[in-house]
């Protein structure tokens, strides 16, 4: 053993360093979340359950049942059912969507013409219920509270304002914390 | 000072282990096949289909002599979807979110791939700013395909934090890619004639820290695994699968790339915004599952190159290509423009009208030439497609590679040509 290891011993040198390591978690920011206590916000591109938008002068929901989405589809998941009011509006007597055949391919709100479905931030979907998963023109509906409100002002294009964070570190997931 | 702390050079230890030659290898897989002939006494051993490091749900069965496999029968098609025979249902628009859940790890590559096809096949131009777009998520697919891929790998052969360490890198691309295109890996977000959506604000600042923050993060990779003893051992001179083997068995990609052959489609057939961009093709020439390792790490720091030189050149403009014939029209212009809602119907209700013929177009997907052919019969929808996945061939050249191996060397060789069996079984 030569002397430069007996002082490197005496000295603890490695086991310094390694701790450095070890010890450079406590200082800097950490990167997981506690779940269910704290939430990340996902981004306003993010594509989420639907939810059918209400008309805010009518009261009634702003879906003209034209069929785009149930045909774009690509796992068929929409059914929707058209029907006239007295007013002469086309207007949907019934909008299912089935979850559980949904790939969230965002087509559905792509192609509608007049920014009726939209994919919200909600995704927790787990449940112990598959009806839970079926839809219907009252629950979608519902769910508009989930939309955010840049939507209603502009809708889909760089409606949403950048979720901040342009300033957070890459290590960190400030910018995404509610 | 301890013989023990030293870091073992590349160049000290390959003299410490022979590197067998082409003419070894060949005799040595003549001798398992002999021995396998001549003796009764081997112990089969099925390996999968819920194995952790099969990557999926493929099945090997070993033939074992003692620790030395003699053969392997793989087995395949536990993941079978059968989505060719979907797309033969659905028009060109619907079929871009069956092929993000091929290779599921690198999504983006696969609606790339695609679109490309359909776009060479009904003569669609994509606007420069749609490709640059594209550039950049090919790139950050290909970043979080080779972070995982190092995380599995290395698990693979022991280690449980480092597997964390990837994890939490390949965070960060997901990130960008949620911010970009609204879903960590099913993204969905080409178009035949561009991508979905233009950047959002703020992405550039973002994409420019992980792309800064993470050669760095290689570096510290490469501290850890390149001159560690037992990764070394383990990695180096194993699993040795020669360029004329390449060959034979279509194996492309990064496997390929540690053989020696700089055969990369962003070279070789440019597509997107390839041509425009400086960068080199990783090469190494060992051929093994350390240089395969090599390889990977040095197309991380090119994607960080190709993804700089993309954002400080983007050009402005259209991201999809105002073509009413095939695809589909800007969301804000649909709510506007009278004509972009004709054309909003039109494509859903007719689809894109593709003329009849056929194409193939290939691409340099993360985990090699992934190949889309289309035939087509006219109208909306293909009578034929099929894809040429990358992990269909490495998996069948499962067998070549690790026949004379040892046992304990397969789950590392079969790590090191990076399967995926969404993409493999399809």
């Amino acid at each position: 053993m030569g002397l430069v290891d007996i002082v490197k011993k005496g000295t603890f040198v490695d086991i310094l360093r390694g701790m450095s390591v070890t010890g450079t978690y406590f200082v800097v920011d950490k990167v997981t979340v506690e779940y269910p206590k704290e939430k990340l916000h996902p981004y306003p591109r993010f594509r989420g359950v639907q939810a059918l938008l209400t008309d805010p002068e009518t009261g009634d929901t702003k879906c003209v049942a034209c069929m785009l989405c149930a045909t774009i589809c690509p796992s068929r998941c929409i059914s929707i059912v058209g029907e006239q009011t007295p007013d002469g509006r086309s207007h949907p007597a019934g909008f299912d969507l089935d979850l559980s055949r949904c790939v969230f391919c965002g087509f559905c709100e792509e192609v509608c013409p007049e920014a009726a479905i939209v994919m919200t931030r909600q995704y927790e979907l787990a449940t112990f219920d598959k009806n839970d998963l079926y839809l219907d023109k009252e629950r979608l509906l519902a769910n508009q509270v989930y939309a955010h409100k840049e939507l209603f002002a502009h809708p889909g294009e760089r409606g949403a304002p950048a979720p901040a964070a342009a300033g957070a570190a890459p290590g960190t997931q400030e910018g995404r914390r509610p | 000072m301890d013989a023990g702390h030293d870091l073992p050079t590349p160049d000290a230890a390959a003299g410490a282990t022979h590197r067998p030659t082409q003419e070894e290898l060949r005799e040595r897989k003549a001798r398992t096949r002999r021995h396998l002939e001549r003796t009764g006494e081997v112990m089969t051993l099925s390996m999968g289909p819920q194995h952790p490091s099969t990557h999926g749900v493929y099945r090997a069965v070993l033939d074992l002599d003692g620790e030395v496999v003699l053969a392997v029968r793989p087995e395949i098609g536990n993941l079978h979807r059968g989505v060719e025979k979907l797309c033969e249902y659905r028009t060109y628009h619907q079929i871009i979110p069956l092929t993000d859940r091929l290779d599921y790890i690198s999504g983006f590559a696969m609606n790339h791939g695609f679109c490309e096809a359909a776009e060479k096949l009904m003569g669609v131009e994509v606007p420069d700013r749609g490709r640059y777009i594209r550039t950049i998520a090919h790139e950050l697919c290909r970043l979080a395909n080779h972070i995982l891929w190092l995380g599995t790998h290395v698990m693979d052969l022991g280690t449980q934090t480092f597997f964390c360490i990837c994890f939490r890198d390949r965070e960060y691309v997901l990130d960008l890619f949620e911010m970009l295109t609204g879903a960590r890996l099913t993204h969905s977000f080409c178009r035949i004639g561009g991508v979905a959506k233009d950047l959002p604000d703020g992405f550039d600042q973002r994409c420019r820290k992980v792309i800064d923050f993470l050669p760095k993060r290689v570096a510290e990779y490469e501290r850890i695994i390149k001159h560690n003893r037992i990764y070394y051992k383990r990695a180096k001179n194993v699993g040795i699968f020669t360029a004329e083997d390449c060959y034979a068995w279509r194996v492309t990609g990064p496997t390929l790339r540690s053989a020696g052959v700089a055969r990369d489609l962003r070279k070789d057939e440019p597509y997107a915004a390839y041509p425009e961009v400086e960068f080199e093709v990783a090469v190494e020439y060992n051929a093994d599952v350390y240089d395969r390792f090599l390889v990977r790490m040095k197309e991380i720091r090119e994607s960080c190159k190709i993804i700089r030189q993309c954002l400080d050149n983007l050009p402005d403009g259209p991201f999809l290509a105002p073509d009413a014939g095939h695809s589909l029209p800007v969301k804000k212009n649909v709510l506007r423009d009278p004509a972009a809602m004709i054309q909003d119907f039109y494509q859903v209700f007719r689809g894109p009208q593709a003329p009849k013929g056929e194409v193939y177009r290939g691409i340099e997907a993360p985990k090699g030439e992934m190949g889309f052919y289309i035939r087509s019969e006219g109208g909306s929808k293909p009578a034929r497609v099929h894809f040429a996945t990358p992990s269909f061939y490495h998996g069948q050249a499962v067998p070549a590679l690790v026949e004379g191996e040892m046992v304990a060397d397969v789950v590392a060789i079969f790590a090191s040509v990076d399967l995926v069996l969404g993409d493999c079984d399809r």
